[in-house]
């Protein structure tokens, strides 16, 4: 035999930079996450100071979190693995170290812009314009790196925990890039291309997608590592792999509308978010199942054993995220359960529970095998498990019963269901204080647990020798295994009745008549024929799937194939139709000068975070805010403003509701007007001067997105704006407070008093407004 | 990758190892297929339901329920007139419930005094003690500005948040500070009106 054995030396140096970077900014991410609980119950917090606000540090919060810590957990969970899956070393050691140092760079300068206010307005999508593209171009850097090493395996197959990997990549570079499309105004500031509706459709495909295959994905892949490896248990079912990745990625993408249930989003496009949502909670638990089962016959190892306490309760918390996400994406339980903590609690289940444990679990399980040296303490670590698992307890009931009794609370009717039982939202509020501080105390638990890994692992690393895995591999002259051309992928029952099914069912949901029959028809001749076809010829779908496994590429197209298949049929339609047409009865007015300088103030400090700007289509939200929103009053909104939580009430149609004089005063300090309101106050809105400078630019991208503004000359705009600050200022005197028209307080008041303004239009004839379409 | 038979396969091993990892095959659990296929089920069931035999969309829902409010509300104002009012603020229960509302909801702008701007040349709310009144004395011509709010002023529309019981009530300890028959004149509004954006009522 002509085979050569040689010796393989891993880059584990880059998995322990990832995973120390991943400890310390786990360190910050929790810090900020602390802190601004800790605002939410002592308003003092921020100490005036405008980079200590909650609607500041909550997006450095989350990017901490989401990209930073569990972002660097997954790049050394990915690199460790991959190499030893694929028996190769990373292709390249300068794109490892380019991978490495450009994300501590994003996440530096995401650290520093973030607090000064300069965001894109986008929950999990706020870094800025020159940051996104950094970002873009270090994700390829990633992908490059991850596919040239597969290009260059010693084994052919690739193995389950690969298979997320690989969908991982290619999905988050699609998101990401698709939401973040935008046309800058100033080196710092961009306006979205997609506004109201569209953009808040966008949005949720990329947010609750980033969950999917940012949070969710490559720690599944991780699991499918380091679970059998800490356990030494074969994985449970690989037949459950296939069936559960692969209803797993096409599935989620379809779910990000159940983030907009009840909102004026079109009603077809909530359906499918909350169907997908139940139909996605099988496929969750399939990776659940293959987790905790793979552990049978290994129970007994977690009464000592650390690590695989860790991801025992990792994998249990991801269950229960995934079946509180489909229950809370049914509309009825969402009308009571959306804008409150409890979206918060479960958001939590998966981040601390599930990427913060698997995390965790990861780490002592790496450090000992990377510095070659036992853990310095595995009684410590034991101690972590159990002060995480009473924090994350603590938190999440407290955010349960906080979430429920402020949903009851604001949902209450009295007198025969004629008016609201709690008409004051602070009503709500001081109830729930006692759990708001509750969940602070259960975050400082999660904290201190994670402040004792940071010890175990210094004390374990200092003074080690770092140790770099190695394998030996046989250079084979023999053929490679037959692998899949283009064809051999595309001709095969799996995909051809997989694409069938999907485009009649396509044709079924947005035919008329005579297509849509047949498309019902179709799809379920389908679904017979395929199932027919597997029954008869088992074995050939097996031996088909083998062969996929060691084509990449193809493996890798299908794999693109079946996520972007969902956000197609949903944003399409939704960015084609006219948008003029497709308003309900209301049209936007487009903001004045000043009104969208203050608009851009109100981005600028993340008001956006406790204050919705959508009143549903729930009795409730219309008694307490006034009528619902319509499709067309948020149009013109490059970003759409919908928000996502309530804090504080629902601002929508909030112009005119107060005078300017209130607005004025609850600026200076809220509880003047407001007995126990949580909000800051905001001094710097009185000193800082608006940047109308910047408007000239603003307003002609605002006119290349369509916004109708006529074509003004920077005289003009300034002209307008010193008018209607004027007059503003003028009211201001007459109520006893004196201002000067430049300051940004005078923006913002303007674009308040403007909320909720639109002009009426005639309905379209032969429209129903009573049903659906 | 599907031996038929469950026993043999019940802990049948796949061949291949990938850095020491190996696999079962286990069938798939009957449990876990049937909440798979109910799911999937019970979306193609709810398409049909609402996009197909489309019954009241969630903004036609909204406007029936809003005018059944509307009816509602319509049938306990019928009854409310200067003399019932009157009588109400004499009623310490009313006067009672009337004053939490009020030190809930008016507090801000009129003081807990109610002494308003007069008592603090901040506040934004006129005196409502004294027997000169902007908007009109009447019982029911404060019920009125309370309700409709008076939005130039400041005043918000309370009619929608707070309820006509409540209204009452409020309404009731107000004039619980002032006496029936007692003379009342209607003051000119103080100060050039605060030109405040108009926008519609919160409540159609």
């Amino acid at each position: 035999m002509s085979d050569r054995k040689i010796t393989i030396e891993y880059n584990d140096q880059i998995v322990r930079q990832f995973m120390l970077a991943s400890i310390l900014w786990g360190v910050v991410g929790m810090l900020a996450g602390l802190l601004i609980a800790a605002e939410l119950s002592f308003w003092q917090l921020n100490f005036n100071l405008p980079w200590l606000t909650f609607g500041r540090l909550r997006p450095l919060h989350t990017n901490a979190v989401v990209f930073a810590f569990v972002g660097n957990m997954v790049f050394a969970g990915v690199y460790y693995s991959t190499q030893r899956l694929v028996k190769a070393r990373l292709a390249s050691d300068l794109l490892s170290k380019v991978h490495f140092w450009g994300w501590q760079l994003i996440i530096v300068a995401a650290a520093i812009t973030l607090p000064l206010g300069f965001t894109r307005g986008k929950e999990y999508a706020e870094l800025i314009w020159p940051i996104n593209i950094a970002v873009a171009f270090i994700w390829v850097v990633f992908a490059v790196n991850f596919f040239w090493t597969l290009q260059r395996r010693h084994e052919p197959t690739l193995y389950v925990a690969i298979w997320f990997y690989i969908a991982t990549i290619i999905t988050v570079a699609m998101l990401y890039i698709v939401n973040h499309l935008s046309i800058p105004t100033s080196f710092t500031h961009s306006y979205p291309i997609f506004g109201g509706a569209q953009d808040a459709l966008l949005e949720w495909w990329y947010g609750h997608n980033a969950v999917a295959f940012f949070l969710t994905t490559p720690v599944l892949g991780i699991m499918y590592y380091f679970l059998p490896k800490a356990s030494g248990r074969p994985v449970y079912s690989y037949r459950l792999s296939v069936v559960h990745f692969w209803s797993l990625v096409f599935v989620y993408i379809w779910a990000g509308p159940h983030h907009l249930l009840n909102t004026a989003l079109p009603g077809w496009l909530q359906t499918l978010g909350m169907t997908f949502s139940l139909m996605l909670w099988a496929p969750s638990w399939g990776g659940m199942l293959n987790g905790l089962l793979t552990l049978r016959g290994a129970w007994d190892q977690l009464r000592t054993d650390p690590v695989l306490k860790f991801f025992a309760a990792g994998v249990t918390f991801y269950g229960m995220a995934t079946f509180e996400g489909p229950l809370l994406s049914i509309k009825s339980v969402n009308a009571l359960a959306h804008y409150t903590d409890w979206i918060i609690g479960h958001v939590h289940v998966g981040t601390l529970g599930w990427n913060g444990f698997m995390a965790a679990g990861m780490f002592y399980w790496l450090t000992p095998r990377l510095w070659n040296r036992p853990l310095y303490s595995v009684a410590l670590a034991n101690l972590h498990f159990w002060l995480g698992l009473v924090g994350i307890l603590l938190y999440v009931a407290a955010m349960w019963t906080s979430g429920i009794t402020q949903g009851l609370m604001l949902n209450a009717t009295t007198d025969n269901g004629t008016v609201l039982a709690y008409p004051n939202f602070l009503d709500t509020l001081n109830t729930i204080k006692p759990m708001m501080l509750m969940r602070v105390i259960g975050g400082g638990l999660y904290l201190a647990g994670w402040l004792m890994l940071v010890y175990n692992i210094h004390r374990t690393v200092r003074g080690a020798q770092a140790v770099n895995g190695t394998v030996e591999v046989f250079e084979s002259t023999e053929p490679a295994p037959e692998r899949l051309g283009l064809a051999g992928t595309v001709f095969s029952p799996p995909v051809i009745f997989s694409v069938l099914g999907t485009l009649f069912a396509c044709a079924w949901m947005f035919g008329n008549d005579f297509l849509k029959l047949a498309g019902l028809f179709g799809t379920g001749l389908c679904v017979l024929l395929a199932w027919a076809n597997f029954e008869s010829g088992r074995r050939q779908w097996g031996v088909w799937y083998d062969r996929l496994l060691v084509s990449a590429l193809p493996f890798t197209a299908l794999t693109f194939l079946a996520v972007v298949a969902g956000g197609l049929i949903q944003i399409l339609p939704t960015i084609v139709i006219n948008t003029a047409q497709n308003v309900e009865d209301r049209r936007q007015i487009p903001y004045t000068p000043l009104e969208l300088a203050g608009r851009d103030l109100y981005i600028r400090e993340g008001c956006y975070l406790c204050h919705s700007q959508m009143i549903r289509t729930l009795v409730p939200d219309v008694l307490r805010y006034g009528d619902y929103s319509r499709l067309g009053e948020s149009i013109y909104d490059h970003p759409f403003q919908w928000g996502s939580k309530r804090n504080g009430p629902d601002l929508a149609r909030e112009g005119g509701k107060y005078p300017d004089i209130w607005h004025f005063r609850h600026f200076e300090n809220p509880r003047s007007l407001s007995v126990g309101s949580i909000m800051p106050n905001y001094p710097w809105l009185f000193t800082q001067r608006t940047d109308v400078a910047a408007l000239p630019a603003k307003i002609s991208v605002q006119r290349l997105l369509g916004v109708p503004y006529p074509d003004w000359t920077p005289a003009e705009i300034q002209a307008g704006v010193e008018a209607q600050a004027q007059t503003i200022v003028k009211g201001l005197r007459t109520e006893g407070a004196l201002t000067a028209p430049d300051r940004e307080v005078v923006a913002l008041i303007a674009y308040l008093q403007t909320l909720g303004k639109s002009e009426k239009l005639a309905p379209k004839p032969g429209a129903n407004p009573d049903h659906d379409d | 990758m599907t031996p038929d038979d469950p026993l043999k396969a019940a802990d049948s091993l796949r061949p291949h190892r990938f850095d020491g990892i190996q696999e079962y095959d286990q069938r798939l659990p009957n449990w876990w297929l049937l909440t798979f296929y109910g799911a999937i089920a019970f979306a193609i069931g709810y398409w049909l339901l609402h996009q197909h035999f489309a019954g009241p969309s969630d903004a036609g829902r909204l406007r029936a329920e809003l005018a059944r409010i509307e009816a509602a509300k319509f049938s306990t104002v019928t009854t409310l007139d200067d003399a019932t009012l009157w009588q109400m603020s004499r009623n310490p229960v009313m006067v009672a419930a009337g004053r939490v509302t009020f030190n809930a909801t008016c507090v801000a702008c009129h003081l807990s005094s109610l002494k308003g701007k007069e008592e603090n040349p901040l506040a934004i709310g006129p005196n409502l003690t004294r027997q000169v009144w902007i908007h009109g004395g009447r019982p029911t011509e404060i019920y009125g500005t309370v309700t409709q709010g008076v939005l130039i002023k400041g005043m918000p529309t309370w009619g929608p948040v707070l309820g006509a019981r409540r209204i009452s009530e409020v309404v009731a300890y107000v004039l619980s500070y002032h006496q029936e028959g007692e003379p009342s004149g209607v003051a000119p509004s103080t100060g050039p009106a605060v030109a405040v954006p108009g926008a519609p009522p919160p409540t159609p």
